[in-house]
This record gives C-alpha cells, structure tokens and sequence, in this order.
C-alpha cells in the first residue's frame, strides 16, 4: 500500500485549491481558509480579495462553460437560476481536466436529483439532449461515403450495417424533450407546440447528430430509434430491422425505405460498410 | 521589425477570414480546440491556410505537483501535428490537484521545490511534443508566504534547465507591480518592471504579450478588456530594446470589440517597436 504523504508544495496547491472550491460559507471553506492563510503572506487585505477574485473568475469560467453546453436549460431557467446552477455544480462536481468544454456531463443528473428544480421535471432530459448536441458538435468529423450505398443491393445483407453520423445518440424521454430543445434552437419550431406536447403529456424519442458540421436534433418514431439504438450497438442490418419491428408501435406505420431516404438526405446515416469479423479461437479445458 | 498578431477570438472568426488583414500571426487558447472534430478546429483549420498560429495554452498546470495531465498533452500533441503552430506556450502556474482542475493560472510559490516540479513538467511536455515551448510570466493575486528566488531568476533558470523558451507578458509585470503598490511594497510602478525585464536573459524570450487590466477598486485585475495603456507601452518599448524584434501579441478576451480595434492595438505595436529598434541602432 503506497502511503507516500504529499509533499510539501502539493499540499500548499491543495491548499488553494480546496479554498477556490469549497462551497461558500460552509465549515469545510473556514478549515481550508485557515489552512491556506497558513502558506500565504497574508497580512494585507490585498490577499483576500485576491482569492475572492480566483472564486469570482471560477464562478464565472463555470457559468460561460455550462451555457455554451445548455442553453435551453438556461432559457428554461433564467439567466439567475442558471448562474446559480452553474455555481453549485462547480463546487459539487468540480472539473476534473484543463478543458473546460469537458465539465459538465454530470448536469443532467444533478438537476434531476435536485429538489428545488422538482417543480420542472423535464429539465434533466432537456440537459441530457443538449449535453448529446454538445458531444456530437465536436464528434471525430466523418465524410459520407454514398458511392458504399451501391453494396445494399449487392451483397448479403448479415454482416453489413449503416455508418451513422457524428455525435449519433438516442434519448427516450416521458416528456417532448426533442420538441422542446427544438423549439429553442431552431426558429422553425414552434415553442407553443412544444409547450402543448409537454401539457397533454407525450413522450418522445429524441435523435441527435451532426449533420456536416451542424449538430441537429429531431423527434423520431419508436421504431427508428430502436433501429438507431441497435445500430449504435453494433447490430448488423437484419439484426436492426428485427429491433425496429419490436419496437414499433401497433399505430407506427413505419417505412423502412421512407427512413432510409430521408435519413441519408439528413446526413444521418452517411455510408454501409461491413464491420471485420472478429474470430476467436476456443479453448477446451 | 517583429512578427505582430492578435487573439483571435469566436466574435472575429468570420471577420478575420473574410478581411484576412496583414497580421505576423494569429493566437488561439489551445485546449478551445482540443475537439476531434467539428466547426471549431474546421475554423482553426482555415485560419491556419492564411496565418501562422501560436498555440496558447491556459490548462496545462505546468507548476503542478501532480504532474501533467496525460490526456490533456495527448490532446495538445494532436493539436500540434494537425496545426503545427508556429510556437506552443503555457504558463508556470498550477491548476491540477489529485481529483480537481480549477482552471486558473494560480501561482507556484518560487521555490527550489516548485522549480524542480516545473522543470519536471516542462520537459515531460517538450519531450512529448518534441520541441521546446514557450513559458509565460504571469498576474499573482496571492503571494505564497516563502520564496527562494525572486521571478527572473526562477524563469531564467527553468530555460536554462529545461532550453524552454519565455513569452514575456508586459501588461502582467505592470499589473503585479500596480498590486504591489498597493499593497505597500513599492512605490512608482514602472521601476521594478523596467529591472525584472533587465533580469530575463533575452535569448531565452519567444513572445512578448500586450493587453488591457481593470482597476477593482484594492486591486488590479488583468482581464484582457482594454486597450494598451500609455504605461505599458513605455514598458514594452524598453522590452523590444532589451529582446530585440520579438512576436508580439495583442491579447483581447473580455468585451472583445470590433476587428479594427485589435488592428489598430497591432499597427500601434509595430510602430512602438520600430522606434524603439531604430532608437536602439542610432544608439549603438
């Protein structure tokens, strides 16, 4: 067991760091405070408005980080609730890496656990949504490969499957959380249709993707979402059509080609390829 | 005359492109670009057809007892071999502890102790990278109660131990020395920044960095949101005297205003600068 203790310069760092995140007029803050004061040369009121600015700039770093990743949640929110959010999810859930489009995944779980947020149950499906849209718009790029369609109807279809665009995921949701991401970020959707999905209470399938260079997001049928999911999984194309089926509702009158049409003239499915069999080798006992 | 550019920031990425005014390089925040994929390194990608660039870094935590993050200089290596940036530089500050990454420049107390964590880092990254980068001086809002050595020797010798290079941040001097005047520790400002540049050995200086501070009242906060004032000016005429033709950044992030703005920080730099070269002929 390594029971190596810090150094002395690391504990100096946690010193300041525990101080920078600890959360504001709790008891953990005024133990690490007195702590760091220890390390500092203090004697000027200077230092403490110099760690009031290194809160400050840190409350601020999370606020800009956390918008650019959920701006509906923010819409839905208000700018205070938001900045307040954004606040105790820094202190709560601190960055863990020097890249702050990285911090903030654990958002969607935070304000679903959240008792003050209860009164907007559908916030944490909104946050996970955005934070898909926020994954995909910066997603490995990936060229679509149309001249591959050609293998549909060439080969076996076991063993071929679709290539999906970047950033590709699925979010069920018992709330219209496509519609009301939708409603937000693209002009084009109506807020009041959103809204009244969300009264009569529908539940949505929500896809994301990146089209290009655009990150979308779009309602889709439960069937097309089981094909998607299945895809994502790695199923081969009889394999996902089988999954589609099962979940397509008894009033889903769902078209395979119709899908397949509009799904490649959206950039979601952007190629077929046929994924390289892996082999094993059995061993007898 | 030295290679001017500017921080070329989201509000100005269209503008740049489109005008693609005559600039030495443009400047971006490494870790902005660290995404496999997608509109923004696109947008880098394009900029870099017209620009040399200089990648910046805020998020290394060069200073950090827990070392080097290694997928953040496996993000950084794969931004450099997409890029290949014209200089690669961080700061000797600390943001990573054992589960946490503030990302801050906090200082590291100048110590013998911080100086070996940081040759350590330094080298690891250049190691990787497989060149040297460039170490920037930096604004302290809080003095670590003992230190060995004063700042110049400390950067002077992490180049000297680890043939890293410095980016020499003049507005960063001015406000550290403004906060120390207040504190009570000096008077008039411009004396100890005038003697800590006369203190950096000018082979190792890269870069030299220009920006606007925000007086707060009790102290002085250097926040990227203003024009160049006179003072700095004053100082950075005696830095192109003592490091010579040096690239010089305009550096621009809070209430970024219009492109012209920045231009005309840049034209002014280069003016700045050619006096203060041809000042330095006629004087030899």
């Amino acid at each position: 067991m390594n029971t190596t203790s810090p150094s002395p310069l690391a504990q100096q760092q946690q010193a300041l760091l525990h101080t920078l995140f600890a959360r504001p007029g709790t008891a953990q803050a005024d133990t690490a405070h007195t702590a760091l004061l220890e390390q500092l040369a203090a004697r000027h009121p200077q230092t403490a408005r110099g760690l009031a600015a290194y809160r400050a700039n840190g409350h601020a770093l999370a606020e800009r980080s956390l918008i650019a990743a959920y701006p509906v949640v923010a819409a839905l929110i208000g700018g205070d609730n938001f900045a307040w959010l954004a606040r105790d999810l820094w202190h709560q859930h601190p960055p863990r890496c020097g890249d702050l489009a990285q911090w903030g995944d654990a958002l969607p779980g935070f304000v679903r656990s959240n008792p003050q947020l209860a009164d907007v149950p559908y916030l944490g499906d909104v946050a996970q949504a955005e934070w898909a849209l926020h994954q995909a718009a910066g997603a490995p790029d990936a060229e679509p490969d149309l001249s591959s369609f050609a293998r549909l109807g060439q080969e076996d279809p076991q063993g071929l499957t679709f290539a999906l665009a970047p950033g590709t995921a699925v979010i069920a949701s018992p709330y219209p959380v496509a519609s009301l991401v939708a409603a937000h970020l693209d002009k084009a959707s109506s807020l009041a249709a959103a809204a009244q999905r969300l009264c009569e209470g529908i539940g949505e399938h929500a896809l994301v993707w990146r089209q290009g260079l655009r990150p979308r997001i779009a309602t889709i049928t439960p069937a097309a979402a089981g094909l998607v999911q299945a895809l994502l999984r790695g199923a081969d194309l009889p394999q996902a059509l089988d999954t589609a089926c099962a979940c397509a509702d008894v009033n889903d009158d769902w078209d395979f080609s119709a899908w397949l049409t509009a799904a490649v003239t959206d950039g979601l499915v952007i190629g077929v390829h046929r994924p390289p069999t892996h082999t094993t080798t059995e061993h007898t006992p | 005359m030295p290679a001017v550019g500017i921080g070329w920031r989201p509000p100005h990425y269209a503008a740049l492109l489109a005008q693609q005014p005559a600039l030495g390089f443009i400047e971006v925040h490494a870790e902005n670009f660290f995404a496999p994929g997608g509109a923004a390194l696109a947008v880098l990608r394009q900029g870099r057809t017209h620009y040399p660039v200089s990648l910046h870094g805020v998020g290394l935590s060069l200073g950090s007892a827990a070392g080097i993050d290694p997928w953040h200089l496996d993000q950084l290596a794969h931004l450099v071999q997409t890029i290949e940036p014209v200089r690669v530089s961080d700061h000797p500050s600390f943001a990573r502890g054992p589960d946490v990454h503030a990302n801050d420049l906090l200082p590291v107390p100048l110590t013998h102790a911080a100086l070996d964590a940081l040759c350590a880092n330094v080298n690891r990254v250049q190691d990787r990278l497989r060149r040297p980068i460039a170490v920037e001086n930096l604004s302290a809002y809080v003095q670590w109660r003992h230190a060995d050595m004063d700042e110049p020797a400390f950067l002077n010798t992490l180049a000297q131990r680890t043939g890293c290079q410095l980016l020499v941040d003049v507005n960063n001097l001015y406000v550290n020395a403004l906060n120390a005047q207040l504190r009570g520790e000096t008077g008039e400002p411009l004396h100890p920044c005038r003697h800590w540049l006369d203190a950096i050995h000018p082979a190792h200086v890269a870069e030299l960095h220009l920006a606007g501070h925000a007086h707060c009242g009790d102290i002085v906060i250097d926040d990227h949101g203003s024009r160049v004032i006179d003072e700095v000016w004053t100082l950075y005429r005696h830095a192109v005297q003592r490091f010579g033709a040096v690239p010089t950044l305009i550096e621009w992030d809070t209430d970024v205003p219009a492109l012209d703005v920045l231009l005309d920080e840049a034209d002014r730099a280069r003016s700045v600068a050619l006096h203060a070269l041809s000042t330095e002929t006629l004087a030899a």
